[in-house]
C-alpha cells in the first residue's frame, strides 16, 4: 500500500446525484443511505446496551427522517478503505435550474441517473455532463452513468447498447440498477468512490512528485491496475461488461 | 411541577448502574482465562480453525437470544434475600411470576418489574422464560404502551391525561384476550362450566373497572387548578400498579383456561411404564462433561440432594406441567435454527439446545411419575420432545466433531443415536401427517428433506468409518469432520423446518393423543456397526419406576437407556463408555439446569469477578449496583426452598469448593460466607430502593394489599359497566403508537375511530394530518364509508353513542368546510348526502340538516372556503404568528430621481438599470414578489411529489416559485454579463452582493439563495479580472453569505437558522421539496402490524396498516413551511414591481435554449481563458480536489488552483456539445 493511505484512514468524498426528475434517482440515494443508516444504528444500539431496547418497539429505526444533518452521509468500504460519503441529492428541486451550479461545485464525483423507461431522461444527461465538465473545468471528473428502474424490463425505452455506447463516448462506466430491487445500488457508489480515490491518489502522487519528494510511485500504478480489474469485474456483475457492450454497439 | 417531573424520571431509571459492571466483567482478562486454559472447553465449543480469541467470538452468540422479550415468566422460585450481600435490588421470584423487562444485561440479569408486586429490580433471566402467549399478546403490548406513556416525562401530562385515549389499549387488550378465548360473553360455555374461570374473569374485569375509575379520577385532576400535581403522580403510580394487576389476573385467567382445556382433552390416563426412559437425560459427550465440570465446579453429592429436592417440587404436578409446556415451546424456538449462516452459529445454537434439552428432560423425568403426565402423550409434546432429543444428539455429535481425535466407535454410536432419534421424530411427524389425512404437501416435503438429510449423515458417516478402517486407524481424519459437520447441520435445519411445518399442521387440526410405536428409520444402521468388543458394557435396562424415591439411582443408571426399541438400548449403551465418574454425567446437567439459558452461566468466573468489584463499589455508593450473579447461591437457590437442611450442607460443601477455586480472591468468598450477618441489613435497605413508590416518594401510596382490598370491594355495577365496554366494537387494537403516544400507524377504521373519539377533543396535529393527507392512503369515498360505519357501529356502545355520532358529524363538517377538494372529493357527496338526509337526520335532526346544506353548497360551489392562502389548512395553528398589524411600515427607500426613472420607464422612454436603485428597496420589492407566490402555495401541492409530476400542473405555485428563483439567478448573470467594461461588471456584482445582503436582513433566504447561486456560478466566478476590481470588504460579505447557503451536511447552516425562526421569513423552498421527496420515498406506505405472537410469521398473523408516521412527517414539513406563509409588512411600489417584472420577462424571453451555456459563452468572450495561453509542458494532473476545496476558503473562487491545474488544453473556449 502506498504510504499515504495510512495518513488518510477515512476520507470524505462528495458525490452529487443528478438526473431528470422522476427517474427515481433519489431512490438510489435513499436506498444507499437509509438501510445503511438503519444497519449502523442497530449495530450501535446493540453495542451500547445489547438490545436494551428501552421499549423502543423498533419504531424510530423504521422511519426515515431526511431532515437531520447526516441523513445523506454514509460509510462505505471501497477496496478495503473506509470512506465517508456525503451525497448531495437535490431531489425535488430539479426545477431550480440555477441552483445546479452550486450543487455541482461541491461534488468530486457525479452520478448521472436516467430511467431506462424514458429516452428523454437519458438525453437530459448530456446537458448535465456538459455542465459538470464546464463547472468543474475538468474532462476527467469521475462520473458513473446509471440506468435506473432496471427491474422494469418490459417498459424499457433505452436499449442497453445505447447506454453502453454513451458510456464509451463519455469514458464513464455504465450500470443498470434498480432501487426497487436494490440491484447494483451499492456497486454504483463504490465504483464512483473508486474513481474518486484513484484520482485523489494520483493527485497526491503528483503533488508529492512536485514537491521533489523522492518515493516510489510504483505502488500507485499497481493499485491503479488492480482497481481497473476490479472495475471490470464489477461491471460484469453489473449485468454487462464492456466487451458485451462493444459487440452490441457494432452490431447496431 | 418540576420536582414531580424529576421524580417520575427517576422512577424510570433502572435502579442500578450498568456500565461499570459491564466494563468490569468484559474488561477483566481473567474472566475468560479459566475457560481458555481448558483445552476441552475450547475444542468443544469452537471450530478448530480459530482457536484463539474464539471465546470472544463465541460469547455473543451464546448471549444472543432469539429476541428481546418484554415479558418473562419465572419458572423457578428465586429467593435472593439470604444469599446476596449487596443485593438489594434483586427480586425474589415465585414460580409463575410475570415480569416486565426493561433491559437485559449481558450477564443475564434483567432489570424488570414484577407485575405481582410492582417491585423493580434485578432478576436472573435463566430462571425465567419468555412470556408471550398469543391470547395475551395484545394486553401485554398495551401494558407496554401504557407504561411508556405514563412513565414518560417527555409528554405533557395534560396532553395525555386530558382524554381517555391511553386507556383504550388496555381495554382493547382485555377484550382481545377474552375474545380469543371465547370468554367475551358471560354466557360463554367455558365460563359457565368452570367456576374458577368465571371467578378469574370476574376479578380481571373488576381490576379493569378499577383502573378505568382511576383514569377518570386522573382526568378530572387534570382540570385546571383542581388538585396539586403531586396527586397526579400518585394516581399515575396507582394506575400502573392496577394495570399490572390486570395483566396478572389475565395471566391467571389464561393459566386456568389452559388447565381447563387440558383437563377436558380426552385423555387416556395411561401412565407410561417407561416415563423415566422416555425423558432420559441425553448422553453428554465427554467434551461437554469437561466443560461443564470446569464451569460449575461443584460437589457431587450436591446433585443428589438437589434432585431429591426437585422431586419434591414436582409434587405440584400441575404447575410443573405448564412449565414443561412452556419449556418445550421455547426450546423449539431455540433449537430450530432459522437460518444459521455459519457453522459456528448453528453449532452454538445446537449446543445450547442440547444443554437446554438436557435440563428439560431432566425436569420432565422428575415430573414424570405424576398421574397427570398424560399430557406427555399429546402429539405436540411428543413432537417437541423428540425434536429436542434429536437436536441434543446432533448437538453432542457436533460437539464431538470439534474434538480433533474422534474415535470410530464413538462416532458410529453417535451417528446411530442421532439417526434413531431422528427416526423417532420422523415417526411423530408421520403420525401428524396421517392425522391430517396426508393433506399437507409442505409437511410431506419437509419430512422428505429431513429423511434425506439423515440419510446423508448416515452415509457420510459410513464412508468416514470405512476410510478409517482401511487406514487401520481408530481416529477420524479432521477433513472428514467438515463433511460430517455439514450433514449434521443439514439435519438440524431440516428437522427444524419439519417440526415447524408439523406444528402448523397441529395448530390447524388441534392437538391429539399420540402413542409412539417403536419406529424404524428405514436406513440400515447396521452399516455403522463395529467390532463387537466395543459393546462391552451394555447396561441393564433400568426398571421403569414411577416412584420418586428411586429416581436418583435409576436416573444415574438409566443415562444410557431409552424408551424405544431394545436395539436402541444396546446402542446407547455402547455410547456410554463414560471415562469420567458416572455421576458427573448428571452433575453438570443438573447443576446447569437453572442456569442453562443464561449467558452468565457460560462465564461463571466473570460473574464472580463482577461480584468482587461490585462488592467494593456497593459499599461506597448508596446507589445499588447491579448485583452480580453469584453462581453458587443462584444455582442452589431452588433447592434451598424445599430442603433447607440438605442444602445447607451442600451449600457449605460447594462454597468451600468455590473457595479453593478462587483462592486468590479470598476476600470475596469471605463475604459470601458472612452473608447472613451484615449483608442482610444491606439488602433490606436496598430492597426498598427497588420499589420506588416506597422509598423515593414517601407519600400516601396505597400498598398492593390495600389496593387489592379496595379492588375487591368494587361494585358489581362497575364490573358490569366495564363488561359492557368490553363488548363494544372497537378498532383500537389496530392502532400503533410511538413512545410519545403519537399515532404512527393504523387501519383506516382505527384512524377514523381516533378521529371521532368521544372522550376529548382529538389531538390537533392528528386531525390536521389526517385531513391533509387522507387522500394519499384512502379515497374520499372510503373515508365517507368509514365515517358512516363508525356512526353505525357505535350504537353498540350506548354510553358513548351520542358523543361519537356528534364527532362523526363534526368530522364530516370539518371536511366539507375547510378541507374539501372538489376535483377529488366530489364522488363522496354521493354517500354524504343520503347519510345526512336519512341516518344523521333521524338521530340529530339539526346536524343532519346542516350537513346536507353544506354538502349541497359544496356540490354547487366547489369549495366553501375561498382558498385564502395563509388561513387555509394550517397544519399547526398554534404556532402561527402574525406580524402585528401595528408594526410600522418601513419607509420606501426611493428617491425622487428614482421615482422619475420609474415613471419614465412606465412611459417607455427610458430603461433604468439595477444600479439605479437602492439595494434595500430592490430586496424589499423582490421579497414582496416572492412572498406573494410563496404564500399562495397550497398544502396539497406539496403532497406525493405533485410538483414533480406532469410538469407540475397540479402544483402551479411551487412551479412559479422555482421559476422565479431561476429567473432571478439568470437576471443576476445577465445584468453582469451585459457590460463589456470590467468596472461596470464589478459595479453590478457589488450591487447584487448588497441586494443579497439586504435579502438576508429581511430573512429572505429564497432570494439570497438565488442571487448567491448566480454569483457563485462558474459563469460569474471565473471573471477574475472583474473580481479583482471588487473590494475585499464586499468579497468578505459575499463569503459570509455563501456560507449560509452551503448545501453541505444537508443544508446544516440554513436548517439551523430556520429552526425556530420567527416570521416574517421566506425560507428556501427547495429544501422543503427535497425533504418531502425523501420522506415520500424513504418511508413505505404501509406497515405490518402483528396481532398475534410477534415472533411468528408476520404475514399470517398480522395486518397491514397505514403508515401514518409517514404522513405525520409529511404534514410536519408542510406545517413548517406554512409557518412562514405570512406576508411581510412592506410597502409595495407598483412601478418598481412592474419594472422588475419587465426585467424578468426580458431575461426569460432572451434565453432560448440553454441559458447557462449561452451565459458561459458570454463569460468566455468577456474574459477569455487565461490558461489557454499556457503551454502544457507535461501531462499535468487535474487540480487536487481537496486542494481546491481548501483553497476556496482562502481564495474565493479558487483561481489560483484552477490556473495551476487546468487539465486538458482545450483551445476552443466553446463547450463541446458535438461530443454527445
Amino acid at each position: 500500500m502506498p504510504r499515504h493511505y495510512q495518513y488518510q484512514p477515512s476520507r470524505e468524498l462528495h458525490v452529487v446525484v443528478l438526473g431528470a426528475g422522476g427517474v427515481g434517482k433519489s431512490c438510489l440515494t435513499g436506498k444507499l443511505t437509509f438501510p445503511l443508516h438503519k444497519r449502523l444504528f442497530s449495530i450501535f444500539l446493540q453495542k451500547l446496551t445489547w438490545k436494551t431496547a428501552q421499549f423502543v418497539h423498533n419504531e424510530w429505526i423504521e422511519s426515515y427522517d431526511p431532515t437531520i444533518e447526516d441523513s445523506y452521509r454514509t460509510q462505505l468500504q471501497v477496496d478495503g478503505r473506509q470512506v465517508v460519503l456525503e451525497i448531495l441529492d437535490t431531489a425535488g428541486t430539479e426545477q431550480f435550474v440555477a441552483m445546479r451550479d452550486l450543487y455541482m461545485k461541491t461534488g468530486q464525483g457525479f452520478l448521472l441517473v436516467f430511467s431506462i423507461t424514458s429516452a428523454s431522461s437519458l438525453s437530459e444527461l448530456a446537458g448535465l455532463r456538459e455542465e459538470i465538465i464546464r463547472i468543474k473545468d475538468d474532462e476527467n471528473i469521475p462520473i458513473v452513468i446509471v440506468g435506473n428502474k432496471a427491474d422494469l424490463e418490459e417498459n424499457r425505452a433505452v436499449p442497453r447498447a445505447k447506454g453502453f455506447s454513451i458510456s464509451q463516448r463519455w469514458g464513464a462506466p455504465y450500470y443498470e440498477a434498480s432501487a426497487r430491487t436494490r440491484t447494483n445500488v451499492e456497486e454504483v457508489f463504490i465504483d464512483l468512490c473508486r474513481q474518486m480515490l484513484r484520482r485523489d491518489d494520483e493527485q497526491q502522487a503528483q503533488a508529492d512528485a512536485d514537491d521533489g519528494y523522492n518515493y516510489d510511485s510504483y505502488g500507485i500504478w499497481t493499485t491503479k491496475i488492480t482497481c481497473d480489474n476490479k472495475t471490470n469485474d464489477l461491471q460484469q456483475h453489473g449485468r454487462a461488461s464492456r466487451s458485451e457492450n462493444h459487440d452490441d454497439w457494432t452490431g447496431d | 411541577m418540576l420536582s414531580s417531573q424529576s421524580m417520575r424520571a427517576s422512577l424510570q431509571v433502572a435502579p442500578l448502574s450498568f456500565a461499570k459492571i459491564h466494563d468490569e466483567s468484559t474488561g477483566d482478562g481473567s474472566s475468560t482465562s479459566d475457560l481458555d486454559n481448558n483445552p476441552y472447553s475450547q475444542s468443544h465449543m469452537t471450530p478448530p480453525a480459530t482457536p484463539n480469541g474464539s471465546q470472544e467470538d463465541l460469547s455473543p452468540q451464546y448471549l444472543a437470544p432469539p429476541a428481546f422479550h418484554n415479558f418473562l415468566r419465572a419458572f423457578y422460585p428465586f429467593n435472593p434475600s439470604y444469599a446476596m450481600s449487596d443485593t438489594s435490588v434483586t427480586l425474589p421470584l415465585n414460580e409463575g411470576d410475570v415480569i416486565l423487562v426493561h433491559s437485559i444485561h449481558t450477564n443475564g440479569w434483567a432489570d424488570g418489574t414484577l407485575l405481582g408486586s410492582g417491585a423493580r429490580g434485578w432478576l436472573p433471566t435463566n430462571y425465567c422464560e419468555a412470556y408471550e402467549p398469543d391470547d395475551m399478546c395484545n394486553l401485554l403490548k398495551a401494558l407496554l404502551n401504557f407504561w411508556d406513556l405514563l412513565r414518560s416525562t417527555t409528554v405533557n401530562d395534560r396532553e395525555i391525561f386530558g382524554n381517555q385515549e391511553f386507556m383504550k389499549g388496555i381495554i382493547a387488550g382485555v377484550r382481545f384476550l377474552l375474545e380469543r378465548t371465547n370468554c367475551l360473553n358471560r354466557e360463554s360455555p367455558f365460563i359457565q362450566r368452570n367456576d374458577v374461570l368465571r371467578k378469574c374473569r370476574k376479578s380481571l374485569l373488576s381490576e379493569l373497572s378499577s383502573l378505568v375509575k382511576s383514569a377518570k379520577r386522573l382526568q378530572e385532576s387534570q382540570r385546571p387548578a383542581l388538585s396539586p400535581v403531586e396527586d397526579v403522580n400518585d394516581i399515575v403510580d396507582e394506575m400502573i400498579l392496577k394495570a399490572f394487576r390486570i395483566v396478572t389476573k389475565g395471566v391467571r385467567f389464561v393459566d386456568v383456561l389452559d388447565d381447563d382445556r387440558r383437563a377436558r382433552a380426552p385423555a387416556s390416563v395411561t401412565v407410561m411404564a417407561t416415563v423415566l426412559e422416555e425423558s432420559y437425560v441425553p448422553p453428554t459427550p465427554p467434551a461437554d462433561q469437561a466443560t461443564f465440570e470446569d464451569q460449575t465446579p461443584r460437589s457431587v453429592n450436591d446433585t443428589d440432594s438437589q434432585a431429591a429436592a426437585s422431586v419434591a417440587t414436582s409434587e405440584s404436578s400441575e404447575s410443573t406441567q405448564t412449565t414443561m409446556a412452556i419449556f418445550n415451546r421455547r426450546l423449539s424456538s431455540l433449537g430450530s435454527p432459522t437460518g444459521p449462516t455459519t457453522h459456528r452459529l448453528s453449532q452454538a445454537s445446537l449446543v445450547q439446545a442440547h444443554r437446554l434439552s438436557a435440563s428439560i428432560s431432566h425436569r420432565v423425568s422428575l415430573a414424570g411419575p405424576s398421574p397427570l403426565s398424560r399430557a406427555h402423550h399429546l402429539v405436540s409434546e411428543r413432537l417437541n420432545r423428540t425434536h429436542d432429543t434429536f437436536l441434543s444428539h446432533l448437538g453432542s455429535f457436533i460437539g464431538r466433531l470439534h474434538l480433533q481425535s474422534q474415535s470410530r466407535p464413538e462416532l458410529s454410536s453417535a451417528i446411530k443415536q442421532s439417526a434413531l432419534s431422528g427416526g423417532e421424530l420422523l415417526a411423530v411427524v408421520d403420525g401428524v401427517y396421517e392425522h391430517i389425512n396426508s393433506s399437507s404437501i409442505v409437511l410431506a416435503m419437509a419430512r422428505a428433506t429431513m429423511f434425506e438429510r439423515i440419510q446423508d449423515l448416515v452415509f457420510s458417516a459410513r464412508d468416514t468409518l470405512a476410510n478409517a478402517e482401511s487406514e487401520e486407524a481408530d481416529v477420524i481424519m479432521p477433513q472428514d469432520n467438515s463433511i460430517l459437520l455439514n450433514s449434521a447441520t443439514g439435519c438440524v435445519r431440516a428437522a427444524g423446518d419439519c417440526v415447524a411445518k408439523a406444528k402448523v399442521a397441529i395448530e390447524r387440526i388441534g392437538d391429539f393423543e399420540f402413542e409412539l410405536e417403536s419406529s424404524s428409520l428405514g436406513i440400515d444402521l447396521s452399516i455403522l456397526d463395529i467390532a463387537p468388543e466395543e459393546r462391552a458394557r451394555t447396561p441393564s435396562v433400568s426398571e421403569p419406576s414411577s416412584n420418586p424415591s428411586v429416581i436418583e439411582e435409576s436416573h444415574r443408571s438409566s443415562s444410557g437407556s431409552s424408551t424405544l426399541a431394545p436395539r436402541r438400548l444396546t446402542l446407547t449403551g455402547v455410547d456410554k463408555p463414560l471415562p469420567e465418574v458416572p455421576q458427573d454425567v448428571t452433575t453438570p446437567t443438573e447443576e446447569q439446569t437453572p442456569q442453562n439459558p443464561s449467558p452468565a452461566s457460560s462465564r461463571p468466573s466473570s460473574a464472580h469477578d463482577d461480584n468482587i468489584s461490585s462488592m467494593a463499589s456497593s459499599i461506597s455508593s448508596l446507589r445499588p449496583l447491579l448485583p452480580p450473579l453469584p453462581k453458587l447461591s443462584t444455582s442452589l437457590l431452588p433447592s434451598e426452598e424445599y430442603s433447607p437442611v440438605d442444602n445447607h450442607d451442600n451449600d457449605f460443601a460447594s462454597t468451600s469448593r468455590f473457595d479453593s477455586m478462587v483462592a486468590s480472591s479470598a476476600g470475596s468468598s469471605a463475604t459470601y460466607l458472612s452473608r447472613d450477618s451484615e449483608s442482610s441489613i444491606l439488602s433490606q435497605s436496598s430492597t426498598r430502593a427497588t420499589t420506588p413508590d416506597h422509598t423515593l416518594a414517601p407519600r400516601n401510596q396505597p400498598s398492593m394489599s390495600e389496593l387489592s382490598t379496595t379492588d375487591s370491594s368494587t361494585h358489581t355495577e362497575e364490573v358490569d359497566d366495564v363488561e359492557s365496554r368490553l363488548m363494544e366494537k372497537t378498532f383500537a387494537h389496530e392502532l400503533m403508537f410511538n413512545k410519545e403516544g403519537l399515532v404512527t400507524g393504523g387501519s383506516l377504521q382505527a384512524l377514523v375511530e381516533r378521529l371521532t373519539t368521544h372522550e376529548s377533543t382529538p389531538d390537533a396535529m392528528f386531525v390536521s394530518t389526517f385531513y391533509l393527507t387522507f387522500r394519499l392512503f384512502c379515497t374520499p369515498m372510503r373515508l365517507a364509508e368509514a365515517l358512516i360505519e363508525r356512526f353505525d357501529y357505535v350504537s353498540e356502545s350506548p354510553h358513548m353513542t351520542g358523543p361519537v355520532r356528534l364527532r362523526v358529524y363534526n368530522a364530516f363538517k370539518g371536511w366539507l368546510e375547510s378541507h374539501w377538494r372538489d376535483e377529488t372529493d366530489r364522488d363522496a357527496l354521493g354517500l354524504i348526502m343520503p347519510f345526512s338526509e336519512i341516518k344523521l337526520r333521524s338521530v340529530l335532526p339539526s346536524a343532519g340538516r346542516r350537513l346536507l346544506e353544506l354538502a349541497q353548497r359544496v356540490s354547487g360551489e366547489g369549495s366553501l372556503v375561498p382558498r385564502l392562502v395563509s388561513s387555509m389548512g394550517k397544519t399547526n395553528t398554534s404556532i402561527a404568528q402574525y406580524v402585528p398589524a401595528d408594526t410600522p411600515l418601513p419607509q420606501p427607500a426611493v428617491s425622487s430621481r428614482q421615482t422619475n426613472l420609474l415613471a419614465s420607464f412606465k412611459s417607455g422612454t427610458s430603461s433604468p438599470t439595477i444600479l439605479d436603485f437602492e439595494p434595500v428597496e430592490l430586496a424589499r420589492q423582490l421579497t414582496i414578489k416572492q412572498m406573494n407566490i410563496f404564500c399562495s402555495i397550497l398544502p396539497e401541492e406539496l403532497l406525493g411529489s405533485q410538483w414533480m409530476k406532469k410538469g407540475g400542473v397540479s402544483a402551479p405555485n411551487v412551479k412559479a416559485m422555482s421559476s422565479l428563483s431561476t429567473d432571478l439567478s439568470n437576471l443576476v448573470a445577465e445584468t453582469i454579463l451585459q457590460h463589456p467594461e470590467i468596472k461596470k461588471r464589478a459595479a453590478v456584482i457589488k450591487q447584487w452582493i448588497k441586494i443579497a445582503h439586504q435579502c438576508l436582513e429581511l430573512h429572505n433566504y429564497d432570494g439570497l439563495m438565488a442571487i448567491i447561486c448566480s454569483l457563485n456560478s462558474s459563469t460569474i466566478s471565473r471573471l477574475r479580472k472583474t473580481w479583482d476590481a471588487i473590494s475585499a470588504k464586499r468579497k468578505e460579505m459575499l463569503r459570509t453569505l455563501q456560507a449560509l447557503v452551503e448545501p453541505s451536511q444537508n443544508n446544516k447552516v440554513l436548517r439551523t437558522r430556520l429552526h425556530d425562526h420567527v416570521p416574517p421569513c421566506l425560507p428556501f423552498l427547495g429544501m422543503y421539496l427535497t425533504d418531502l421527496t425523501f420522506v415520500d420515498i424513504g418511508n413505505p406506505a404501509t406497515k405490518q402490524m402483528a396481532l398475534g405472537n410477534e415472533s411468528e410469521d408476520d404475514s399470517s398473523n398480522g395486518i397491514t396498516v397505514i403508515n401514518f408516521d409517514k404522513h405525520t412527517r409529511t404534514a410536519k414539513i408542510i406545517g413548517e413551511l406554512q409557518r412562514f406563509q405570512i406576508p411581510y409588512r412592506l410597502v409595495d411600489i407598483p412601478d418598481m414591481q412592474d419594472w422588475m417584472a419587465a426585467q424578468i420577462k426580458r431575461v426569460r424571453e432572451g434565453d432560448q435554449g440553454n441559458v447557462q451555456v449561452s451565459y458561459y459563452r458570454k463569460s468566455l468572450l468577456l474574459e477569455p481563458r487565461e490558461t489557454a495561453l499556457r503551454i502544457p509542458s507535461e501531462p499535468q494532473p487535474t487540480t487536487s480536489l481537496g486542494a481546491l476545496q481548501n483553497a476556496s476558503r482562502t481564495d474565493l473562487f479558487a483561481w489560483m488552483s484552477r490556473d495551476r491545474g487546468n487539465p486538458t488544453p482545450t483551445p476552443t473556449p466553446t463547450p463541446t456539445p458535438a461530443q454527445v
